[in-house]
């Protein structure tokens, strides 16, 4: 296990370096000058080359390719070119936002697909289990972009019950957390469906051999660790694609997070921040995936990994 | 049987989809940029049976030409991504060593970004167009492929009949594309039904996010986009766009859903 | 498929047991969500007697030497006063400056008034006067207005509360620079973030800011004219337009102005019982055009633009009412308004005629092949867009072809400083003295020195212009500006489309609150509760 944590560690590295150099890549490659927004129309040549010196923009990209590594490895993301403020504490500021409306999103996801799962397996073939795969694959199609805009006409216009934006109490978190949900949730009932199913499938086969108890007990461990391995992927792998989905669902609901301050930061053009906000998300992704490996293998050490 | 229903529903939406697109001028009642003024945001009419939107062009050949223009960037999305993907992937797969590093390393750090946020990225630095969005797409959405083709090709390496090739002095192209990636169509397939799927709605959220096709071309996403700010006024400019998106998601995801029940393979749907 | 019933699931002993620890985790995951919500405070309880005003975006900087957005500077308008400022009728009047003179032709003298301070109880003199023109000027302190201080040579403090502003050369433009705010001497140059700007003498002063998120005034109780009635004003940014109107109709916002669909604003007066007044305005939207261009340099083509534009249908359809048809770029509110200038009615015939004569026939008569293309660029605002696709509808009735180009502001913004466009379409925002033409057409402000991005050059109005610049006596520049417009007007190296009315929704019980044309906040001051006195 030891052995398998540092092969990952050190496959991680060179990702990481990647990352990096990616999202310096992107952002210095996009047209627009956020100088010529800073200083306004009146002002001067001299003037614009002076900020574009202290700002650090003058030098040639390897140079600042450079000093964007050193002063990541220094925790220091740089300063806003808008706001003055670092771009760290920025980040910092907004992420726990995201956090708790990706986390709410699951929990939301996790409350209802449950019981839908588990009443779907269990009517198996009937029509009420169509029913539920039906209108979970509609909630797979259902873009976040068209639902968002449509729940908050209905639950907060027509009927307002709910806030229609921003962050605040529980109930803040409803809509955005439906919307930015429901393609989990639609993917959970299938899964955990599917899983049940084969569950089931072979307790029914092992009780029609009614062994003993002990076979029973590895059955269990068995089937608990299959279960428990698929969710911890999916949610996984699922969190992520929630913090993706989260550039669009905080913008429709002005939720003060990573998603739409990256949205804002990219309409200014402002480097820096894109660069903090595309780093946090990335980083968050690589992380998840390194923490989800590592729990694959804890679980099931025979599954080798290298696919 | 029950899948069989399911397959042929799916096919059967999907026809009705790519038809459209394909007779689009055929079957839409009015020009989908021909604009009235004085008939703005008509929500239902005789002669404009699904209404009209701001500029009074006509929604329902909006949302006919819009499903060209949806299936237009899927397909070629698709294409593109398979075909650097499975270049890729074979490379990766057959030369092994170095090459395969380098390529394995370069997708996990592609992978390492939500699709979403590259592709926001991309578009914003090839500005906005047809051809900038479908190749945006495509530099994201190969990476599933290359996985696919490689750890196929790994597998399939070192068995005899492919030696046997080897031995008789095939060129690696030759055994790759006749031996090796016939094996590899029916997950590729399914790969390419949930592809095109995430490609219409990544397509319709770069649009939503204004990142896109260019106006005046009637793409769903960029319909959805231009409506959302009528949303209280002219509820069917989002509503109508919104529906034909879902139920050509929804029916790809049927077809993808039933191809892979019956070829009872399991691939990895999600990015 | 065994078709199991309900009882054999949980006669199952390991099924019961997956069963129960998922619910227990489910349990657990929901409860932590809802903790983790419901221990953040909740902010945002309306402190009473405090305006609600919606604004698009979050004013970049407060303090006056450096607020270039709009917002920076409406709100900087509330906290910081300055020598003159424009009233309701675009007309400078006396703040700070008690009184105004010139001495001679290129020195201002002023006298300030005795009894302002500070918020921070230091009472202002022509040494904080002094100071902040000074600091704005010094090129340590990169102020993007050091560039309008250009004619500016020396201010000499002449008494506690006089002062003198000595120019180099005549400029009569110069007293719009006096609408600058006023900072205390010794203020630190380029605050970091809008909290730390210097304290202010206005009616308003900053209580509290929210990146991104709100910025809190609150009642200057010092005040040296009347206190406001307003307890404080919460300005809350909310960027989508949409989620703008639908948090009045809830009544979380009392007051918002501009930035609102034409469309909804009928929704708005019918649903919400809103106040909603329209009210002309100065902002002017125009289609630059690329004079180098070897098609738009040949004046025809520009004239035929003009016909071919049905300006009136565009106003009454895509903006409902809310512009008003423009002949140049001052409107008829400016005092140098000139109003018998060459008009552009609709008349596709013969702008047609114009093309023709031009060198550019149709290749095929009424057919689909178009007599040339142009790229026309805009921002990604959507009515912006919906107005671009409408006009290239138009221009497509006369056998031009438009090839739309949506972006970004700053990807847009930094082609059009760089000339890189043929037709774009923008708006100027607070104009007040007619010298900004000068800075619009004059032959000396090519980019990126200045804004004639379109390269125009006319060596008779560059005379007018200069002319216009030196002289003093109002009414000579009037006639002197008013050639300048009819030549202007004639040339088209604009095509003028609107002056943009300004739309201001409030509740019934917000009063006084005045519209400015361009769009200023300033009578927020005023600005009183129904049934308070």
């Amino acid at each position: 296990m030891k052995r398998y944590l540092l092969y990952r560690l050190a496959l991680l590295l060179p990702t990481l370096f990647g990352v990096l150099t990616l999202v310096f890549l992107f952002i210095h490659l996009t047209p627009g000058d956020p100088v010529d927004i800073m200083l306004g129309e009146t002002a001067s040549p001299a003037d614009r080359q002076e900020l574009r010196q202290i700002l650090g923009l003058n030098q040639p990209l390897p140079e600042q390719y450079r000093s964007f590594l050193i002063n990541f490895l220094r925790g220091d993301l740089g300063q806003s070119l808008y706001e003055g403020r670092s771009v760290a504490a920025m980040v910092r500021a907004r992420y726990p936002a995201t956090l708790e409306l990706a986390l709410c999103a699951m929990s939301t996801a996790l409350v209802i697909s449950f019981p839908l799962a588990i009443w779907s397996a269990v009517r198996c073939g009937r029509w009420s289990d169509r029913a539920t795969l039906i209108f979970s694959l509609l909630g797979l199609s259902i873009p976040n972009f068209w639902l968002g805009p449509l729940v908050m006409i209905i639950f907060s216009i027509q009927l307002g019950w709910l806030p229609v934006s921003g962050r605040g109490g529980p109930d803040h978190l409803i809509l955005p957390a439906l919307t930015l949900g429901l393609g989990m949730t639609a993917l959970l009932i299938r899964i955990l469906r599917a899983n049940l199913l084969r569950v089931l499938g072979e307790d029914y086969v092992q009780t029609a051999r009614a062994k003993g108890l002990s076979e029973r007990s590895v059955w269990l461990k068995h089937t608990l660790r299959n279960a428990l391995l698929s969710l911890v992927t999916i949610v996984s792998l699922q969190f992520g694609s929630l913090l993706a989905g989260s550039l669009i669902t905080e913008t429709i609901f002005s939720w003060p997070g990573i998603g739409r301050l990256t949205m804002q930061a990219i309409e200014m053009r402002d480097y820096p921040l894109v660069q903090g906000c595309v780093l946090a998300i990335a980083l968050s992704y690589v992380f998840l995936n390194f923490i989800t490996d590592l729990i694959y293998r804890w679980v099931d050490p025979r599954i080798t990994y290298g696919n | 049987m029950e899948t069989r229903f399911w397959l042929y529903a799916g096919a059967a939406l999907l026809l009705l989809f790519t038809s459209v697109a394909l007779f689009a001028p055929l079957v839409s009642p009015y020009d989908p940029l021909q604009q009235n003024l004085e008939q703005d945001l008509i929500t239902h009419s005789a002669q404009h049976l699904l209404g009209t939107d701001k500029l009074g062009r006509d929604m329902l050949s909006r949302i006919i030409f819009g499903a060209r223009i949806s299936l237009l960037v899927g397909a070629s999305t698709v294409a593109l991504s398979l075909l650097i993907g499975v270049g890729v992937g074979s490379l990766s797969g057959y030369a092994g060593g170095i090459a395969d590093l380098l390529c394995m390393r370069l997708i996990d750090i592609l992978m390492a970004f939500p699709g979403i946020l590259l592709a926001i990225a991309f578009s914003a630095v090839l500005g906005p167009g047809l051809d900038h969005v479908i190749v945006a797409l495509a530099l994201i959405g190969w990476t599933g492929y290359a996985r696919l083709v490689r750890g196929e090709i790994l597998s399939l390496r070192e068995r005899d009949f492919v030696s046997a090739a080897r031995a008789l002095g095939c060129r690696p192209q030759r055994i790759i594309v006749l031996h090796l990636l016939p094996n590899l169509l029916p997950p590729i397939a399914i790969q390419a039904t949930f592809g095109l799927a995430a490609a219409i709605v990544a397509e319709g959220s770069l649009s939503f996010l204004g990142l896109g096709v260019a106006p005046p071309t009637p793409s769903w996403g960029s319909m959805l986009n231009e409506g959302r700010q009528f949303l209280l006024v002219a509820p069917h400019l989002t509503t109508y766009p919104g529906i034909a998106l879902m139920l050509t998601v929804f029916a790809l995801n049927l077809l993808g859903d039933a191809l892979q029940d019956r070829l009872g393979i399991q691939t990895a749907k999600r990015r | 498929m065994p078709d199991l019933s309900k009882q054999a699931i949980f006669s199952q002993n390991f099924s019961e047991n997956i069963l129960r620890r998922s619910l227990y985790f489910v349990s657990f995951a929901v409860a932590f969500t809802f903790l983790i919500a419901a221990c953040r405070p909740t902010h945002r309880d309306r402190s009473s007697g405090y305006l609600i005003a919606a604004i698009e975006s979050y004013p970049l900087q407060l303090d006056p030497r450096y607020a270039t957005d709009a917002n920076g500077v409406r709100i900087g308008n509330l906290i910081y006063n300055s020598l003159l400022r424009a009233d309701p009728q675009s007309r400078l009047r006396p703040e700070l400056a008690e009184s105004l003179r010139l001495i001679n032709d290129r020195t201002y003298g002023i006298d300030l008034r005795r009894d302002v301070k500070f918020q921070n109880g230091q009472p202002l003199t022509a040494a904080d006067v002094k100071f902040t023109y000074e600091s704005i000027l010094d090129p340590k302190n990169r102020s993007p207005k050091r560039g309008n201080l250009k004619p500016l040579g020396a201010i000499e403090q002449t008494g506690a509360y006089q002062l003198r502003f000595h120019l180099f050369a005549p400029h009569s433009p110069f007293i719009e620079q006096l609408t600058l705010g006023i900072v205390p001497a010794a203020s630190p140059a380029n605050p970091a973030v809008p909290t730390q700007a210097p304290p202010g003498s206005g009616p308003f002063m900053l209580e509290a800011a929210e990146p991104g998120e709100q910025i809190t005034l609150k009642r200057n109780p010092h005040y040296w004219e009347q206190a406001p009635a307003l307890a404080g004003v919460t300005f809350r940014i909310i960027p989508d337009a949409l989620v703008r109107v639908l948090e009045f109709k809830k009544g979380n916002i009392d007051l918002m102005q501009n930035d609102i669909e034409p469309d909804m604003v009928p929704w708005l007066e019918r649903n919400t019982g809103a106040d909603v007044g329209t009210y002309l305005g100065t902002t002017f939207q125009y289609i630059g055009i690329n004079l180098t261009h070897p098609i738009l340099k040949n004046v025809k083509v520009r004239r035929a633009l003009a016909y071919a534009i049905d300006r009136d249908r565009l106003v009454r359809h895509i903006l409902k009412g809310m512009g008003t048809v423009a002949g140049g770029v001052l409107s008829p509110l400016n005092w140098a308004y000139e109003e018998n200038l060459q008009h552009w009615p609709y008349d596709p015939e013969r702008a047609k005629q114009l093309l023709d004569e031009a060198g550019f026939p149709d290749p095929d008569g009424d057919g689909p092949l178009p007599r040339f293309t142009l790229s026309f660029k805009t921002t990604n605002i959507d009515l912006r867009r919906r107005v671009a696709e409408a006009i290239k509808e138009q221009l497509q009735k006369v056998g031009i072809e438009l090839d739309v180009r949506s972006y970004e502001w700053a990807a847009f913004y930094s082609d059009i400083k760089k000339g890189n466009f043929h037709l774009y379409s923008l708006a100027w925002v607070g104009v007040l003295d007619p010298d900004i033409l000068f800075q619009i057409f004059h032959s000396s402000n090519f980019p990126p020195a200045g804004d004639n991005r379109g390269h125009y050059s006319n060596p008779e109005l560059d005379r007018l212009l200069e002319q216009g610049r030196a002289i003093t006596n109002q009414k000579e520049r009037r006639q002197i500006y008013a050639r300048a417009q009819k030549i202007l007007a004639e040339d088209l190296p604009y095509v003028p489309l609107w002056w943009w009315k300004n739309v201001i929704v409030k509740k019934p019980t917000v009063q006084n609150f005045i519209p400015y044309p361009d769009g200023e906040m300033i009578s927020l001051k005023q600005t009183r509760w129904a049934n308070t006195q």
